[in-house]
């Protein structure tokens, strides 16, 4: 009886332990054989997505001989955050992973990212765009690397303009009183004169697409330090600017509810306010009779956004040494820039780069890279950033539809502030800076 | 007890223990876990960074204006959506319920809004609600107009985006609850209808005396429900208003998202949870109390 049961055990178990014992011996050898990183990365569209992945492909190609090798996973754009935040909660992030330039301060803040001055000296860093190492730079030290940034400008028709009896913007762009006046004659040829696609769903195309207008009034967000907004966001240069383009709805020159996406390519539009992504499919469009300037400036001088997606360090990594020769590898000019700047069509992220693209040479292009090496600002730096794009939107999106600029403004103030202070007063933040 | 049924006992346990220990780990441990965060400055990204708050998170929710705000829209917005949505489904199901077949499809009509995924009907309802003149505008503004009254920016008003998002849900929701109202209104019995009847009385006396007393616990199910799903709202306003202009239409599970992956404030996001399921608890139970009252 007791020999039956052994038998019958033996009989029932010999199965399960023969597959234990041979993942044991699999594992054991894979692990001592091969070095595995696990990166992440936004999903954009399949071309981009494409390209990454020929990107990694490439790169195992390359290193297989040291028994080294990337695994990239790619989230969509309106989960990634979420999905850093969850990661970094249950302490599973991956070894490198791409972030969205603003918030690469509060990656910092909350201890989630190395620095890598170590792997990306001086020469690197001077060969990277001024606005991609100034967003990367926090107390001095570099976090995060990129193959391309963005470009934002008013892209116009020559011919449309023409018809309204407009003179096409100068070099450095309209100051606001002609650009309103420009408008006002685009107005009253029939045609609706500026697209600013505020149908756009995400917060941070009204933070990024903006802001320009609150720098080149002489205003900020937030304050240097990151942490102040009171005061700041709702000067009285702010309530000035933000004014001048209310008037852009009051006025009937812009819509606040835009149904087609693209009216200026569709030629409904005069002149479009939008990126570098728009090039190409409105050279194609419109051909000699496309111009670019830069965007329309309260003050003196033209101001312009930039920032993209970035790739950072996990400071947790157990292998720092292999997820930087993946950084050097996508942000260099031969594997990581030619290959993604010709998916996505943005902007080489490195001078050095530029020599591969000879559009650069013409407009639009060449704005691009002129705004992005002078007059373009990053986002500001702040743990806060997340609120603040959040609130700054919201109040756009407000003063659009018609709400009082300085109370809407106001509103915003108080809210972004009461939570900085709550959250600095809780310590949650400790030795942040 | 034979021995038999002593070894049954015995084996309980651990035929219970799958279970037990599932339930431990998955929903116990978490909110354990989530009470525990609820009490401390936990950071989404840094969660070990925290500090012991004690009651804070919850005081200053309790005080904090967008937070009140929030909930105020939230009931707000079941104070609309609850008593229509009922009503009008125990109409709509009385006025379907018949055997012949044409009826069948007027009852699938009435819940097609339902099977049809809520971002689409949002997109849908942000066009219908389109303000602008000429072309673009909204379908809904071209029919006040035919009716005499001026067209209105509906999601943009501040006094109007929550009717407005509320009138959308009922619409959509109310086919679900007319099946639920169809199911108990089989179970009223044929022979007292027929006996009202008989006694004189018209179809408001027998839906008063008859119908509605018969189809109790379908009601207080179907309030229950509602109101528990009402307070749920978030995708309508979200997607049709991002709980703006202002903060008209923001609803307590957005403010409670923001807090989460956009403040990644975590300890105040699960302490705003808890007072969201002890209120939604609260509203059970003094449903079902006032429907086992009335019953006894």
């Amino acid at each position: 009886m007791r020999q039956g049961a052994a038998r019958m055990w033996w009989r029932c178990a010999q199965f399960p332990l023969l597959a234990l014992a041979l993942v044991f011996v699999l594992t054991g050898a894979s692990s001592r054989a091969a070095r595995t990183l696990r990166i992440w990365g936004h999903q954009g569209q399949e071309g981009e997505n494409h390209a990454m992945r020929e990107i990694v492909v490439a790169f195992n190609r390359a290193h297989a001989a040291e028994g080294v090798s990337v695994e990239i996973s790619f989230f969509p754009d309106f989960q990634y955050t979420e999905k850093i935040a969850i990661a970094a909660a249950a302490h599973d992030l991956p070894d490198a992973f791409e972030v969205d330039a603003p918030l690469i301060a509060r990656y910092v803040d909350a201890g989630l990212l190395a620095p890598l001055d170590r792997w990306f000296g001086p020469a690197d860093q001077t060969d990277f765009l001024p606005t991609l190492t100034e967003q990367a730079k926090i107390a001095g030290k570099l976090y995060s690397v990129a193959a391309y940034d963005s470009a934002l400008v008013l892209y116009y028709d020559r011919a449309m303009l023409a018809a309204a009896g407009v003179a096409p913007p100068p070099a450095d762009g309209w100051t606001w009183e002609e650009f309103l006046a420009a408008c006002a004659k685009v107005r009253a040829a029939g045609v609706e004169p500026v697209a600013l696609h505020m149908n756009e769903s995400a917060d941070e195309w009204f933070t990024y697409a903006f802001t320009p207008v609150v720098w080149s009034g002489g205003g900020k967000l937030i304050a240097d330090d990151g942490l102040r907004v009171r005061g700041v966001l709702a000067s009285a240069a702010n309530i000035r600017s933000l004014t001048l383009w209310q008037t852009l709805f009051t006025r009937g020159f812009a819509a606040t509810d835009p149904v087609d996406p693209n009216p200026f390519g569709h030629g409904k539009a005069a002149m479009d306010w939008s990126g570098h992504w728009m090039a190409q499919l409105h050279l194609e469009a419109k051909g000699a009779q496309l111009g670019a300037a830069p965007l329309p400036h309260v003050g003196a001088q033209p101001v312009a956004p930039c920032g993209s997606w970035c790739w950072s360090m996990s400071a947790h990594t157990k292998d720092p040494e292999l997820a930087a020769t993946w950084l050097r590898w996508v942000t260099s000019t031969q594997h990581g820039i030619v290959p993604l700047v010709r998916a996505n069509g943005a902007v080489p992220a490195r001078k050095s780069a530029f020599g591969e693209f000879p559009k650069y040479q013409r407009p639009p292009y060449a704005l691009f890279r002129r705004q992005l090496e002078t007059f373009a600002r990053p986002r500001p730096q702040t743990p806060f950033y997340a609120t603040l794009t959040q609130h700054f939107a919201a109040a756009l999106r407000d003063i659009a539809r018609g709400a009082d600029v300085g109370g809407r403004l106001r509103m915003a103030e108080n809210e972004i502030q009461k939570e900085i202070d709550r959250r600095s007063a809780h310590g949650s933040r400790e030795a942040a800076r | 007890m034979t021995a038999w049924e002593k070894s049954r006992a015995r084996a309980a346990p651990w035929f219970l223990l799958p279970a037990l220990a599932l339930l431990a780990v998955f929903v116990v441990w978490p909110m354990v876990r989530a009470a525990a965060w609820s009490f401390t400055s936990a950071d989404l990204l840094a969660p070990e960074r925290a500090h012991w708050l004690g009651a804070a998170n919850y005081s200053e929710l309790l005080t904090d204006a967008r937070f009140r705000r929030a909930f105020g829209n939230t009931a707000l917005f079941a104070l609309m959506v609850v008593p229509v949505q009922t009503v009008v489904a125990f109409f709509l199901a009385l006025w379907v319920n018949r055997p012949e077949p044409a009826w069948r499809w007027l009852r699938a009509v009435f819940f097609i809004p339902v099977i049809v995924s809520t971002p689409v009907l949002a997109v849908l309802w942000t066009l219908l609600y389109q303000p602008a003149q000429g072309e673009q505008m909204g379908l809904i503004n071209a029919m006040v107009q035919a009716i005499g009254v001026p067209p209105q920016a509906w999601l943009r008003d501040p006094h109007l985006a929550l009717p407005a998002i509320a009138f959308m849900s009922v619409w959509q929701g109310v086919g679900l609850q007319m099946m639920v109202f169809l199911a108990g209104l089989q179970a009223v019995p044929g022979e007292l209808l027929e006996a009202a009847r008989i006694d004189g009385a018209g179809a408001w006396g027998r839906v008063r005396h008859v119908i509605i007393p018969s189809v109790r616990n379908t009601i207080v199910f179907v309030v229950t429900v509602t109101t528990v799903l009402a307070f749920r709202i978030f995708v309508q306003p979200y997607l049709m208003t991002r709980g703006g202009p202002g903060r008209s239409t923001l609803s307590l599970i957005q403010s409670i998202y923001e807090t989460t992956f956009l403040g990644q404030d975590l300890g105040r996001a699960c302490a705003a949870s808890f007072l969201f399921l002890i209120w939604v608890a609260f509203l059970t139970l003094l449903q079902r109390w006032i429907a086992g009252e009335e019953r006894g």
